[in-house]
């Protein structure tokens, strides 16, 4: 799958063909230098965007809308602040015209689930960070997904508060066994919750490395194989960070040259 | 235990005893010496009481206009017309303010042109109106609904344009269809920019229809200030007490229709 973007008279080639499974039930996370793409193809996989070339399939069907059994979460959160929590939470089975016991019933057992039962008449202003993304997380879970798309979910919380969601996720992953998909720029983030992750390259991105991460649960960034394991994505993601850079230096020594050629005319 | 001028228990009995004793909000205050000044003014015979009749004249009238049905009929007239006005405006302008404010291009193609044309003088453009519809109520609640249009076109334009891009990802990845991001996303997403738009052009068209009724001649609280402040003897007090009809119920609308529905979003906003 390839995705260019047109904005003549320039066009940014984003992702260059990129290919790789997710499998059923599995955690996978997706780093990569910021600004190579990372977001673009979650968003893809959401169907709020199509690829240039290629395909993305689900279970064999070619997605090109978004799909009933892919949810996501955002990492603005995107909660709709004229609706309380619990409203919020069954955003997805209200737009589905599921009646509204049932609603109620499935938003108050997932907000017990993010531990914010108590919380629901609330509105989200009145809501902390981390508070925002339980609902968030408990929003995108409602309308029982097979596929979870998580696009920076943490970015936006401070570190101790992310910790603990962290863990909360990786339980839900634990229990629901539904397929989770991260992307991150945050590698411990990756590290621990991962069961494979995706390295992506500079801009245009593609595959870099796909690295499985066979760690017991749950992980202690300590660990002595977790510092091997982040040592090793660190220096691929550095090349490639030291390779945009050079790429970026040489562009900025081109544009130099031509405004000196200017001035000596 | 000493006697204690300063520190945070003679502060706190300090601050009981104000909040005990009733104190008038200070608008009230300033209310009053502006109207005790008028009042002065007209006894002391400064001005002579036919250029500004005395305060509690005109009160007084106001009170007997208020149950008067001639009056009533009057300012109910000219409510009828105006609300008409802006609800004529809302109907057209909301369908054309989403749809730009969604569409940049078309946003570019027609904002300039309404801006040119709300850049017109409203009262130029009733001259106008009323050769061309003629006098009436019709040429009155066309003029109110021209001047309310604007108001409400740039309020919503602007509020679709603030609407964050996540909003319209969560709509879709849930997967609603156009009537459903419509009600429940954009529209609720723009509330507060429609009630500060209707605000603003109720206030617009509720002026500018005073002087349509004046020059069109319709039936209204604006004919009846210049008919009487055009004419006999106890004129003056009686068109004083319209005008004073017209602030009030700008006022009372303002706060207590507009700010009541604007402080309902405020407790999510």
């Amino acid at each position: 799958m390839t995705k260019v973007y047109e904005d003549p008279p320039e066009t940014v080639t984003a992702l260059k063909d990129i290919s790789f499974n997710v499998n059923e039930g599995e955690f996978l996370c997706i780093v990569g230098p910021s600004g190579c793409g990372k977001s673009t193809l979650l968003r893809m996989i959401a169907g709020l965007d199509r690829p240039s070339s290629g395909q993305i399939r689900f279970r064999g069907d070619l997605l090109t809308a978004p799909h009933s059994k892919i949810s996501m979460v955002f990492q603005t959160f995107a909660l709709l602040p004229w609706r309380t929590v619990i409203q919020n939470v069954e955003f997805g089975l209200e737009i589905q015209g599921r009646p509204k016991m049932e609603r109620q019933e499935v938003a108050m057992d997932l907000l017990d689930m993010v531990g914010l039962r108590g919380s629901e008449n609330l509105y989200p202003k009145q809501l902390s960070g981390g508070m925002k993304q339980r609902v968030g997380i408990a929003r995108a879970l409602a309308i029982d997904p097979e596929v979870v798309l998580m696009d920076e979910a943490f970015s936006a919380i401070d570190e101790f508060t992310a910790e603990a969601l962290r863990a909360e996720v990786s339980d839900i992953h634990k229990k629901s066994r539904k397929t989770f998909l991260l992307v991150t720029h945050n590698l411990p983030e990756a590290i621990e919750l991962a069961d494979r992750i995706l390295v992506l390259s500079a801009r245009p991105a593609r595959v870099k490395s796909i690295v499985g991460i066979d760690l017991d649960r749950p992980r202690a960034s300590t660990d002595s194989e977790f510092i091997t394991i982040h040592k090793d994505i660190f220096s691929l993601l550095q090349a490639e960070l030291e390779n945009s850079l050079m790429r970026h230096r040489l562009g900025e020594l081109q544009e130099f040259r031509k405004l000196k050629d200017m001035e000596d005319r | 235990m000493p006697f204690r001028l300063f520190g945070p228990r003679a502060f706190h009995r300090v601050c009981d005893k104000t909040r005990r004793r009733f104190r008038p909000p200070a608008w009230l205050l300033s209310l009053i010496a502006i109207f005790a000044f008028w009042e002065s003014i007209s006894a002391s015979g400064l001005i002579p009481s036919d250029q500004l009749p005395p305060l509690h004249e005109v009160l007084l009238t106001l009170v007997q206009l208020a149950g008067t049905p001639f009056f009533i009929s009057h300012v109910a007239q000219s409510l009828a017309n105006v609300t008409t006005g802006v609800s004529l405006a809302l109907v057209l302008v909301l369908p054309l303010a989403l749809l730009v404010g969604m569409r940049s291009q078309l946003d570019q193609a027609l904002t300039p042109i309404i801006m040119l044309v709300g850049a017109l003088p409203d009262l130029a453009i009733l001259t106008f109106l009323v050769t061309i519809i003629g006098r009436g109520n019709v040429a009155a609640v066309a003029i109110s609904a021209f001047s309310a249009f604007f108001p409400i076109y740039f309020t919503i334009r602007q509020g679709v344009k603030e609407i964050p891009a996540d909003y319209f990802h969560v709509a879709s990845v849930f997967r609603a269809g156009r009537a459903q991001t419509l009600t429940k996303m954009i529209l609720p997403s723009i509330f507060p920019n429609l009630m500060t738009g209707l605000r603003l052009s109720f206030e617009f068209s509720w002026n500018v229809l005073l002087a349509v009724e004046i020059i069109a001649s319709v039936a209204g609280i604006g004919t009846f200030i210049s008919t009487n402040l055009g004419s006999s003897t106890h004129s003056l007090t009686y068109g004083l007490a319209a005008i004073m009809t017209v602030g009030i119920i700008t006022i009372t609308m303002d706060r207590a229709f507009f700010e009541r529905l604007e402080n309902r979003t405020k407790r999510w906003h």
